[in-house]
């Protein structure tokens, strides 16, 4: 059962991972940025949730309403995205230098916004809420059910966007711009305004794994760069702009730090960049990467 | 020579600023203090702390007159590398000419800064940051730096308490400490003591956290999967709540015995709710809440709640003393030479002063090092207040938990007569 306990942690640190991941494929996938601020679109949801859930608190909402509370300040917060992808817009069809400076740059600036609302010390929510849905008993082990519910609340967003991209003429839209920009553009696309939803999508699904990881721990000015290193081992395991190749990543980097962690705790962020330097000596593109020819 | 009109009295206004203008006017301007403290990252609301306690203690000396008769005025500067540390310690020194620096968190920082208050000859009187590996490399001796308790005082005291209290009652240990010397320390005393009373426990789980880790998900489920009977932790930033909390959400507080050295330090976000009864909660060197305080403490935590609306720690004391300790200096250095003392007959003059400071009292060694009173005792929960309560506080002096001057820590831990 002791596995089954460090499955269960890996798996939560998966959700979470998977989410930024998954704006990070997007965003890549359609507008070919690598986003290095989607750290901060974390941070941003995570700060947000805190002073969301407090007010929401405050004006007596029942609590059990706490996780579409949290999806629901992150998807607001997150719509920050589309004024901000007017920055990205005289980059996009320059060298990928220019996008990594200027995504970087925001990276930064995030910083100094966060201390202007939130203040430098780390935040964290009422610490008594990451209990409120109780435990379930697993052959004697607590797992509290808010893990459940956010490993849910995770597939539910993955299965809403991929049924979205595949199903609905949005989505069809978007996958025909990812493909060739020039040619939808010719056939009447407005690809700004595609730009804009998607790098809009992909900032709200940052922000909403930061608003669903908060009530388990604390936002802090650091975590959006911590953030960033984890997401790029995940994308380049999965294989950069693959949605698959995102949960499959983020499973394996979430399951690498929970039994290393227990296991070989000295090795614990040795061993997710062993996998990493693996996947890049064996297959360069990533486990579900396509290569440029 | 014939003596002119001006020259005379270029003379005579000479003379009067090389005789009258130093001292005299050294004393007339208010005497100005600058603080290194950390203000932003995971340590700000230590150096907050502090700030406030140093603030507070200032505006009650410049009501009842300065010190020596100069008011004090305060110069902050941010604690944060140590390069850019040491940069702004010589602003500090060279162009903002303060009298003394207090501050300082960080032990790296520490060790960046002292050789350099020594060159410089300034006064420097540290808040913390005494692990002691580093401590005993590179400053062995010093004449303008004071330095705090050792960091290891309260995981002696812990480790101490928690063989009296658990004894027999345990046979599995973890340890979830911060990884970094502080915290690599913390859990080898407890270890190193464990032997020396011959106490058998099997390890089985040994966490490091990064300093600053805001995630211990799979940390919390590692030692669910060790099962340990008692869990040793020396973490004490915003790591420890979000521990405690994510533990006792995974039900691994419902039998393991819990040692917390430093848990004081965040009062403000611990709660019953999640803090098991009978943990050992180390307080540091002031526990807000301490049965028989002094008026001075009751005062301050008063003011500082009323105020800030929270409650203050263990750094807020260690500021203050800091403060009270240069104040005795001043003054008796003053009073012995007649005149404005110089800065390294402040710096003869500090140790050896009894201080009484917010959390009980303290003093300098002759080695420049401080000693204080230490609180630990074990949460029960409070009806008064949100935050877990302590009950069966214990109390001691540094002496009882620190290394005498010149000693090897390691060793003399495996030989000291502890008495707590």
């Amino acid at each position: 059962m002791q596995y089954a306990n460090l499955f269960l942690a890996g798996l939560f640190q998966a959700a979470i991972l998977f989410l930024v991941a998954c704006g990070l494929q997007l965003i890549f996938g359609v507008q070919k940025v690598v986003n290095l601020a989607c750290g901060s679109f974390y941070a941003l949801g995570a700060f947000f949730a805190i002073t969301a859930v407090g007010l929401l608190h405050q004006w007596q909402m029942p609590m059990i309403f706490l996780v579409p509370a949290l999806v629901l300040s992150g998807v607001l917060v997150g719509t920050v995205g589309a004024p901000l992808e007017l920055l990205l817009r005289p980059v996009y069809r320059r060298d990928p230098s220019y996008q990594l400076l200027l995504t970087f740059g925001l990276l930064l600036m995030f910083q100094d916004v966060f201390r202007f609302f939130w203040g430098a010390a780390p935040r964290s929510m009422d610490s008594s809420l990451y209990g409120i849905y109780g435990t379930i008993d697993i052959s004697g082990l607590q797992i509290p059910v808010y893990n459940f519910l956010v490993i849910g609340a995770s597939i539910l967003i993955a299965m809403i966007l991929g049924l979205s991209l595949k199903r609905t003429r949005i989505g069809r839209i978007v996958r025909a711009t990812a493909e060739n920009r020039n040619m939808t553009e010719a056939l009447g696309v407005n690809s700004s305004k595609v730009f804009t939803m998607v790098f809009t999508l992909g900032c709200i699904l940052g922000t909403v794994g930061g608003a669903l990881v908060i009530p388990t721990s604390a936002a802090s000015m650091t975590m959006a760069a911590e953030l960033v290193v984890e997401a790029f081992a995940v994308v380049v395991i999965g294989g950069l702009g693959s949605m698959a190749g995102a949960a499959v990543g983020a499973i394996i980097v979430g399951l690498m730090r929970a039994f290393a962690v227990s296991l070989a705790p000295e090795v614990e962020i040795l061993s997710i960049y062993l996998v990493v330097v693996v996947v890049l000596l064996i297959r360069p593109v990533g486990l579900f990467g396509r290569s440029a020819s | 020579m014939k003596l002119s009109r001006r020259t005379f009295t270029q003379a005579t206004l000479g003379a009067a600023a090389i005789s009258v203008g130093g001292p005299l006017f050294a004393q007339d301007r208010p005497l100005r203090l600058g603080l290194l403290a950390p203000r932003s990252g995971v340590a700000a609301f230590l150096g907050e702390d502090s700030i406030r306690a140093v603030r507070w203690g200032v505006d009650r000396i410049n009501r009842s007159g300065g010190i020596a008769g100069r008011k004090v005025e305060l110069v902050i500067q941010e604690e944060t590398t140590p390069k850019d540390t040491v940069e702004r310690f010589r602003h500090l020194a060279l162009q903002e000419k303060v009298d003394a620096i207090h501050g300082l968190i960080s032990t790296g920082v520490t060790l960046a800064v002292a050789p350099v208050a020594e060159d410089e000859r300034v006064l420097l009187q540290c808040w913390d940051g005494t692990t002691q590996n580093g401590v005993q490399e590179s400053m062995p001796k010093t004449r303008f730096v004071f330095r705090s308790t050792d960091n290891e005082c309260e995981a002696v005291m812990s480790s101490l308490m928690a063989i009296k209290r658990f004894k027999g009652k345990f046979a599995t240990i973890a340890g979830v400490n911060s990884d970094y010397s502080y915290g690599r320390n913390c859990w080898e005393t407890f270890k190193t003591l464990l032997s020396r009373y011959d106490i058998e426990a099997k390890v089985v789980s040994e966490q490091w956290i990064r300093v600053g880790a805001t995630d211990l998900t799979t940390n919390v489920a590692a030692l669910n999967a060790a099962k340990p009977d008692l869990i040793f932790n020396s973490l004490f930033l915003s790591d420890l709540p979000i521990f405690l909390r994510q533990a006792s959400a995974a039900g691994l507080l419902a039998n393991a015995k819990i040692v917390s050295t430093v848990a004081g330090g965040q009062i403000n976000d611990l709660r019953s709710s999640f803090v098991p009864e009978g943990a050992l909660l180390g307080q540091n060197t002031f526990y807000f809440d301490l049965p028989g305080a002094s008026e001075l403490q009751k005062s301050f935590v008063a003011e500082y709640r009323d105020r800030y609306k929270a409650i203050p720690t263990s750094s807020a004391d260690r500021a203050y003393f800091n403060l009270m300790a240069y104040k005795a200096g001043v003054e008796k250095a003053a009073k012995a030479a007649g005149r404005w003392p110089k800065t390294d007959e402040i710096a003869d003059a500090i140790a050896g002063n009894d201080i009484e400071s917010l959390g009980g009292r303290g003093r300098y060694r002759a080695d420049k090092i401080a000693e204080q009173m230490f609180y630990q005792g074990f949460s029960k929960n409070s009806t008064q207040h949100e935050y877990p309560g302590l009950s069966d506080i214990t109390a001691a002096f540094s002496d009882q938990l620190q290394k005498p001057a010149g000693a090897d820590y390691w060793k003399w831990i495996k030989t000291a007569d502890f008495r707590v």
